[in-house]
């Protein structure tokens, strides 16, 4: 295997525990604690044996360690490498403008290496000076919860202005485009960032809005005919939601699918896209958003 | 992992890929590793397992787990700490002997004190050199080691956004590891966190195509659940952001032409010799990128060149169809017809690729023409399907 054991979750939950063991003998508590922290679910069945027996020998048996220095890994060559490989991606000066790089390495992969080929092309613009200032702001009032004022345009190009405290920012690779998260009504609480002209830090008094969850979810569930490899495409397609896959019969399987309300015209278009090898069971409405498109399909005489 | 996350309704019996670890044993450690979002149902046939994810809500991609629980003895573990910390402890480099008989020190106070011979010291060291952690300097015959210089590395939340968005994104989940603790202020939408699962295969694939090499690649045949060994130049990566699959664009020696391999379909890459022709390869492919709409280089029509195109409609209040089809038209070209009509068209290897995106415009498709006629007749006999299915046959709709 490429990656060491360098890399794994017990090595960091070793770390851990030494940093606290030098600074006092660890406790039974303690050492759990770190372990739900760092590692996985049965992993104190296999630490703590290992520390009490012996067989890592690393701690006494008061809890004390054996290690004096406060445990520190240099990067191997290939993180130098990954990171040497992130610092040419454009989006990097979202977050700095000190770009590190490790001139004893190459970086893993170059933009020629790899080509996004169904991304969309109308993405942000990271070279956009102002973009990056916004970004930044907002990103600091998300750390600091603070409300800021941006204004924006929305796709009928009209200005707006709007005053929230920013949640979260999310990234589509689909779209290439970051959107602000808030948690209020207006624009579904979801603001793309490459459509605000301005933000700045909100002084004044900020009534704040009645929580909108934007990620209100709906269900759909639809039949999969698999033919042609229907079945392994779908799944796959879909892999990003939250599922459930069920087997009918030798070809014909049920899924039932958990999406965003505010998605649900991408939705109809992703499900059309599999033609006859999908067919939507339920909700009605669904189904007439759906049967609507194939009506108006019909009136065009194809 | 991928099987029950991908797939989700296969039972006990129906995993039959040949494994030397049991269903039962890959359950449990699915268990210990993404136990929170594993879920039940019961079947007549029995209780099915599988994970469900939803990709949006997770801040860091839970599969990057399964690069986190690699095995190790209890004596890597324990020679791991006490060398960083012997290094910690001297900046001057150290011989070999010097170093076993500090960890000799060290393990005294045990009432059973481990040994390490310094064959076993040695080869971690060379191992750790590797790696790039430890340097290495010979004096005279002898050589010495010391601790790599610890760097600087950006902050967790440049780790946040790139361990999701970059290739080999587990490196970054490494880096983010060494934080003090993640954050949870970057969502992803639209993310497909599968290839994590191909971390390795991606990683040994672009340090071949760093170096320019060649590799022996093993691939599975899903369907027939059968290994090959193939040798091929591997000339660049294509990721799907719509469907999170990869491929490796490959050129073939014994076939003479360029083609795509699932990533997912590589059990293991042995890189080999430098290529002497790499660079060639590689313009070839430029070349053709114009016209691969996906990642095909060849259709069922023999054809060299396939063509297609297609006339949507949309009314005075539905512009943003003009939109949609110029941001996502890749390698075609849309010709606006008058103001409620335009037309795109392409030249592919393989038209067949289109077919799923032209259908996302249903309901506006008033003409469309493929070079091979039989995809054009399969295309209008799925939408006739497609009426059938919701029962809307007869009629030419209101």
């Amino acid at each position: 295997m490429i990656f060491s054991e360098l890399y794994s979750a017990y090595y960091n939950t070793v770390a851990a525990v030494i940093r606290l063991a030098i600074d006092h003998p660890i406790k039974k508590d303690e050492l759990r604690s770190i372990i739900d922290r760092y590692a996985f679910g049965e992993s104190v069945l296999n630490i703590e044996p290992a520390i009490d027996e012996e067989r890592w020998q690393l701690f006494r048996p008061d809890g004390s360690t054996i290690i004096k220095h406060l445990p520190e890994m240099p990067l191997t060559d290939m993180e130098k490498m990954w990171l040497n490989a992130i610092s040419k991606d454009p989006r990097i000066q979202l977050f700095t403008d000190e770009i590190i790089e490790y001139p004893e390495v190459p970086p893993l992969f170059t933009a020629d290496d790899y080509i996004l080929y169904d991304k969309y092309s109308d993405g942000d613009d990271y070279e956009d000076e102002g973009y990056r200032e916004r970004f930044r702001l907002i990103l600091d009032a998300i750390k600091n919860s603070y409300p800021i004022k941006i204004k924006m345009k929305n796709r009928q190009g009209r200005l707006y202005k709007k005053v929230f405290v920013p949640r979260c920012i999310e990234y589509s690779e689909k779209d290439d485009k970051f959107r602000v998260l808030a948690d209020n009504h207006s624009f579904g609480g979801t603001y793309n960032l490459g459509r605000i002209t301005s933000c700045e830090r909100f002084i004044g008094l900020y009534d704040e809005e009645e929580p909108y969850h934007t990620l209100a979810k709906r269900t759909v569930v639809f039949e999969v005919y698999d033919h042609r490899r229907a079945l392994e495409r779908v799944l796959l397609h879909f892999a990003h939601f939250e599922k459930e896959a069920e087997k009918l019969d030798e070809t014909t399987y049920r899924v039932t699918l958990h999406y965003s309300a505010e998605d649900e015209t991408e939705m109809v278009i992703r499900i059309l896209s599999y033609g006859p090898m999908i067919k939507v069971l339920e909700p009605d409405g669904f189904v007439a958003l759906i049967k609507e498109r194939l009506e108006k399909q019909k009136s065009c005489r194809l | 992992m991928r099987d029950f996350y991908v797939y989700g309704f296969k039972s006990r019996d129906e995993y039959t890929r040949k494994s030397s670890r049991s269903y039962d044993d890959e359950r449990r450690r699915l268990e210990s590793l993404l136990g929170e979002h594993m879920q039940f149902r019961q079947t007549p046939e029995g209780k099915n397992v599988f994970i469900s994810i939803d990709s949006r809500l997770s801040h860091h991609n839970p599969l990057y787990k399964a690069w986190k629980a690699k095995s190790f003895t209890d004596g890597d573990i324990t020679l791991h700490f006490i060398l960083m910390d012997i290094f910690a402890d001297n900046d001057e480099p150290l011989s070999l002997n010097e170093i076993a008989d500090e960890i000799d020190i060290y393990l005294s106070g045990f009432s059973e004190p481990k040994t390490f011979d310094p064959s076993t010291i040695r080869k971690k060291l060379k191992e750790y050199a590797l790696e790039g952690i430890i340097e290495t300097e010979k004096v005279g015959k002898e050589l010495r080691y010391k601790r790599a210089e610890s760097l600087p590395f950006y902050d967790e939340d440049v780790l946040d956004v790139f361990s999701e968005v970059a290739p080999c994104g587990v490196i970054g989940s490494f880096l983010l590891d060494k934080k003090k603790s993640p954050n949870e202020l970057f969502a992803f939408k639209h993310h497909y966190i599968t290839s994590a699962l191909d971390s390795d295969i991606l990683c040994s694939l672009f340090m071949a195509m760093h170096d320019k090499c060649s590799v022996t690649l093993e691939t599975k045949n899903r369907l027939e659940d059968t290994l090959m060994e193939d040798h091929v130049i591997p000339l660049q990566i294509m990721i799907s952001v719509q469907s999170g699959r990869e491929h490796l664009m490959a050129y073939i020696p014994k076939r003479n032409r360029i083609k795509p391999i699932r990533i997912d379909s590589i059990d293991k890459v042995k890189i080999e010799e430098v290529y002497p022709e790499y660079d060639d390869k590689r313009e070839v492919l430029k070349k053709m990128i114009p016209n691969i709409w996906g990642v095909s280089t060849q259709g069922r029509s023999g054809d060299r060149m396939e063509h297609v195109e297609f006339t949507v409609h949309y009314e005075d209040n539905e512009k943003h169809i003009l939109r949609r089809l110029e941001r996502e038209k890749r390698c075609g070209t849309v010709e606006e017809i008058d103001k409620n009509t335009c037309r795109f068209s392409a030249d592919v290897f393989d038209s067949t690729e289109l077919v799923p995106w032209i259908r996302t415009f249903i309901c506006r498709i008033t003409d469309i023409h493929f070079s091979d006629r039989r995809i054009e007749e399969t295309f209008k006999k799925d939408i006739e399907a497609m009426y059938r299915l919701y029962d809307m046959e007869g009629g030419e709709g209101s």
